[in-house]
């Protein structure tokens, strides 16, 4: 037998080496080195002894004021700008006024890409209002952090959770709404979208089912729907990014693409891994939401808006009558700006943010599988070297879409 | 839910409440925050008493509960290193301390303390769970991982990392003695 490791030593003195630990201790009477080294391992341990118990603090009273005020709605008093702040109201208003103003970010994005194109000053506005338009996932996963732990028993909870997933999804929702509004010949204009954010705000009044289902089986099932899901999202993203790069290649990658998805066979596994990601991810979604867990938030709110954004380009075919809804993305290289128009506008946001949601997604998931064989300082290493490969996508999928190539 | 079900709820965790609020203080490493995860914890346990299966033990429940109220708060004190001031895990280094009230071993242990705190202090909030559960609580990796709500490998390797961080402060302090 080879020498132990520190994390054999380690295992072997919890006594969770399992069927390895009569081979371990025999290696250790017979090996002085590991012997040794798992001598002053245990003495190190050996000196970290529990804490003495200690009597509890008679804070009865306080607890049952606690949930006295809990159940009675009424938080303890605190100053009004604590209670905005730290209370649910502030974060509530934030994630629900999001949506509200959104339409305004996608005219405002127009108008300032407009100005930038006559004068270079502007460019700075166009970029802060894109990052308006864009700021809705980050609200909510501000919002998620901020979230009081009762899994949705306080009507307050239930406010902000829809909020931030309407916040969350704005821009495919956005251009969901409008899309169907158009094919119905609706013409409410933004009424459309209001009484979208209304019928959120009604949901959220009910009380939800209070369990959330995170079985192995559904994260293993979830995961591998994703490895078949991540080959073709790849594939689009990577082929976004070329239209940077060059239109003609871009157009001949999207060609092949176009006629593989097609298949009959290839589009049915599409298909079924979207639906099968989006049903395990809703079933898993809420369970892992909590105060103060950014990484768990943001995988979350990444898997919401990536849900909403796959149901739309995946299925949009088939519910709405929108012949251009497979081909935003040829519409946008064609016309060389995807801020021509305020209606190609609503597709920008909606893009640059699916690529983000997918890359954090992914991200996020390697970087908390990672931990469990990595060095914490190597996973930081390489998450830096991930987030700046995935920040270039984006610029780069962003230039495209703003109609800058290197090769028309 | 009314009144009463409150004292009733109240004198069903009485029996638990001395060792929920021992283990969150081994968990957090002072006073001030355990008090504040058994009273959070507590609260989450009322709200959530429809999720109570009646065929698990009331204390697993609890304790359960209490690991991920621990878990939040000590991320939302990681988030707020000004407000973090705890005080030192008393008495985890027992086994150096003289039952006499010698003065140079009296120093040496509270010298050990703080380097034990410290290193508690340099660890993530799963680190410092996992490492609890395990070493103080005598939690099998399998059972921490279900509690914590992470895979078994994680949480083994949580604890391994945690373990290297006492190791490093503990191991400097003893050779540099």
């Amino acid at each position: 037998m080879s020498h132990l490791s520190d994390d054999d030593l380690v295992l072997h003195y919890y006594g969770e080496d399992g069927p390895r630990i009569v081979a371990a201790e025999r290696h250790l009477r017979s090996c002085a080195q590991c012997a040794r080294a798992y001598a002053g391992l245990a003495r190190t341990l050996d000196a970290v002894t529990p804490p003495e118990f200690v009597e509890p603090a008679d804070d009865a009273l306080a607890i049952r004021q606690l949930i006295r005020d809990r159940l009675s709605g009424q938080p303890a008093p605190l100053g009004v700008r604590r209670w905005l702040w730290d209370g649910d109201v502030g974060v509530v208003a934030l994630v629900w006024l999001v949506p509200l103003v959104y339409p305004w970010s996608l005219q405002t994005l127009v108008s300032s890409a407009r100005w930038a194109q006559e004068h270079a000053l502007f460019v700075p506005l166009a970029a802060l209002t894109l990052i308006w338009a864009c700021a809705g996932p980050c609200v909510a996963v501000f919002a998620l952090n901020r979230m009081v732990a009762d899994r949705g028993a306080r009507t307050s909870t239930r406010l902000l959770v829809a909020g931030a997933l309407i916040a969350a999804i704005s821009p495919a929702l956005f251009l969901f709404v409008s899309r169907v509004s158009v094919s119905l010949s609706l013409n409410v204009g933004l009424w459309s979208w209001y009484g979208a954010i209304v019928m959120g705000a009604v949901a959220a009044l009910f009380r939800w089912p209070n369990r959330f289902s995170s079985s192995r089986r559904f994260s293993y099932v979830h995961r591998i729907s994703a490895l078949v899901l991540t080959v073709f999202v790849l594939g689009h993203v990577v082929n976004q990014a070329l239209a940077f790069i060059s239109v003609p290649a871009y157009t001949s990658m999207r060609g092949v693409m176009r006629v593989a998805s097609h298949q009959p066979v290839l589009y049915v596994v599409i298909v079924a891994a979207v639906a099968i990601q989006i049903a395990t991810g809703a079933a898993m979604g809420m369970k892992n939401v909590r105060a103060g867990a950014v990484a768990r938030n943001l995988q979350a709110v990444s898997g919401w808006y990536l849900a909403a954004f796959l149901l739309i380009h995946v299925f949009s075919g088939l519910f709405v009558s929108q012949p251009q809804a497979a081909t935003t993305t040829a519409t946008a290289v064609n016309q060389l700006n995807l801020l021509a128009t305020p209606r190609a506008a609503a597709s920008l946001p909606f893009l640059l943010l699916g690529v983000a949601a997918f890359l954090f997604h992914v991200g996020v998931y390697a970087r908390l599988a990672a931990l469990a064989y990595l060095a914490e300082a190597s996973v930081r290493r390489l998450s830096y070297a991930g987030a700046l490969v995935g920040a270039t996508v984006v610029v780069t999928v962003g230039l495209a879409l703003f109609g800058i190539h290197l090769i028309r | 839910m009314n009144d009463g079900d409150v004292e009733v709820f109240l004198s069903l965790v009485e029996r638990h409440r001395r060792y929920l609020y021992n283990l969150a203080f081994r968990i957090t490493g002072n006073e001030h925050d355990a008090k504040d995860v058994v009273q959070d914890s507590l609260l989450n346990a009322y709200l959530h008493l429809e999720q109570f299966e009646q065929r698990a033990d009331l204390r697993t429940w609890l304790n359960r509960i209490l690991v991920n109220c621990a878990l939040d708060h000590l991320r939302a004190r990681r988030r707020r290193p000004d407000l973090h001031d705890p005080q030192p895990i008393s008495d985890v280094v027992d086994s150096v301390v003289s039952s006499s009230p010698d003065p140079e071993r009296l120093a040496v242990s509270a010298d050990c303390r703080r380097q034990i705190t410290e290193a508690m202090n340099t660890m993530s909030p799963l680190e410092r769970v996992t490492f609890a559960l395990r070493h103080f609580e005598g939690c099998s990796i399998d059972d921490i991982a279900r509690t914590v709500g992470i895979g078994h490998n994680s949480a083994k390797q949580h604890i391994f990392r945690a373990v290297r961080k006492i190791r490093v402060v503990l191991e400097a302090h003893r050779s540099g003695r």
